[in-house]
């Protein structure tokens, strides 16, 4: 299984470092295919929000840098884990200038999914999805706002099936372990 | 004493000239500069590209009464640029101490026909407010935002109708120190056109642009497509 690790640390925090490791540990022992990329050390531009992506150049980003190998990445691999601190509920900006890339992976055309509309799928599949957020300790209302987040990703990036949740900077290694394990089940992925 | 409210517009788009968060955005901005208060507008996406554009961004929101972020929805939550925006000004905050009450608000807007598809997003503006200090008075959520495709909504006649009523609303609560009404909110999540229209003019749309640079047939494109994958 090939798993795709888009990390949002942001730059000089390492309170994800950890848990990186530990996502990393878990999918080893699964026998996992893993690409790791630290997103702060990476140069990757703006969405320009000018849909040349979907009229110009079908599928592919107008801006030729490593946005448009993460975008191609995340279509080629079978599960996507986002790690990120999280941020007034929602993503760092570090892992969210990678997200915002991603608009080329989906067609322009609007289908109904559940009654709201939504991108079509541009391929046939897409990868399971993970989001693991981190915080310094339990904060009911933002990890709410980040289940809910995961939950819209999935449904707009047609995830055949997802998981989300928050671990806590000052917990022990093996209870984020078990977290992540956790999440990793509920995807099909481990015990 | 100068006791005028400030209001500063926060454009969270990258899209200039033509942004629909900044017609949202000047349209409030233009009726809040009728009635009397100050008002400034500062594109976010400018302003992070240079020390002295995030220097201005952020004494410009610490002088600011009134703090309105308009964006566009971006997978689900706002553009990276906006948060970056907001992780600068949460660490800006730290090192300042701010006593006067200084109220915030947001105008999302998607590409999708249901304003409730900006739901998470303005929650993450509501929790920045709440975490900082703002007070926040409301969020407006627009569906069906290509449909403005940054025209001015005074060039839109009733076609905007709803969108400039909800507006309207908003500028006299601000006015007066008040949180947005909920019949503002009600207006502008009304849709602007019926969704079947709205995704019949999206397809034609799409094919319209693709035509223009040739790529009209390649608009299913797979350029990724692994036929590896498991």
């Amino acid at each position: 299984m090939k798993v795709l690790v888009l990390n949002g640390s942001v730059k000089g925090d390492n309170a994800l470092k950890i848990v990186h490791e530990i996502i990393v540990d878990v999918l080893e022992d699964n026998g996992c295919d893993i690409d790791s990329l630290i997103l702060h050390e990476i140069e990757i531009a703006s969405c320009l929000g000018c849909f040349g992506c979907w009229v110009k150049t079908p599928g592919i980003c107008v801006i030729n840098d490593e946005g448009r190998d993460i975008a191609k990445a995340v279509v080629q691999s079978n599960l996507l884990i986002f790690l990120t601190p999280v941020i007034f509920g929602g993503y760092s900006s570090e892992l969210k200038k990678a997200l915002d890339r991603l608009i080329p992976i989906l067609s322009p055309f609007f289908e109904k999914i559940e009654g709201e509309i939504h991108h079509q799928r541009r391929y046939d599949q897409y990868p399971r999805l993970i989001g693991v957020g981190v915080l310094p300790n339990k904060d009911e209302k933002s990890e709410q706002i980040f289940n809910t987040l995961i939950h819209r990703n999935a449904i707009n990036m047609h995830s055949p099936s997802y998981a989300s949740g928050v671990v806590y900077s000052n917990q022990e290694a093996d209870e984020i372990r078990k977290n992540i394990q956790r999440f990793l089940a509920k995807v099909g992925v481990g015990k | 004493m100068n006791t005028q409210k400030r209001v500063l517009l926060l454009v969270g788009s990258p899209r200039r000239p033509k942004s629909t968060s900044e017609s949202l955005g000047m349209y409030l901005l233009d009726r809040l500069n009728e009635i009397g208060l100050i008002t400034e507008k500062i594109s976010i996406h400018k302003s992070l590209k240079s020390d002295r554009g995030l220097d201005n961004l952020l004494s410009t929101v610490d002088r600011s009464d009134i703090i309105i972020l308009a964006f566009p929805l971006y997978v689900d939550s706002l553009p990276a640029p906006v948060i970056k925006a907001m992780e600068l000004i949460s660490e800006h905050r730290k090192t300042t101490q701010e006593t006067r009450k200084q109220q915030l608000l947001a105008i999302s807007n998607s590409g999708f026909p249901e304003a409730s598809q900006n739901a998470t997003a303005l929650n993450i503006c509501r929790y920045f407010a709440l975490k900082l200090g703002f007070e926040w008075i409301g969020g407006l959520a627009l569906g069906g935002g290509a449909a403005i495709d940054g025209r001015l909504l005074k060039d839109l006649g009733g076609m905007v109708r709803n969108i400039t009523k909800s507006l309207d609303v908003t500028a006299v609560a601000l006015a007066e120190g008040k949180p947005i009404p909920q019949e503002a909110v009600d207006k502008m999540a009304k849709p602007i056109i019926p969704t079947w229209l709205y995704m019949f003019f999206g397809g034609v749309g799409w094919k319209r642009q693709a035509k223009r640079y040739g790529a009209k047939k390649n608009l299913r494109n797979q350029p990724y497509k692994n036929e590896n994958k498991i």
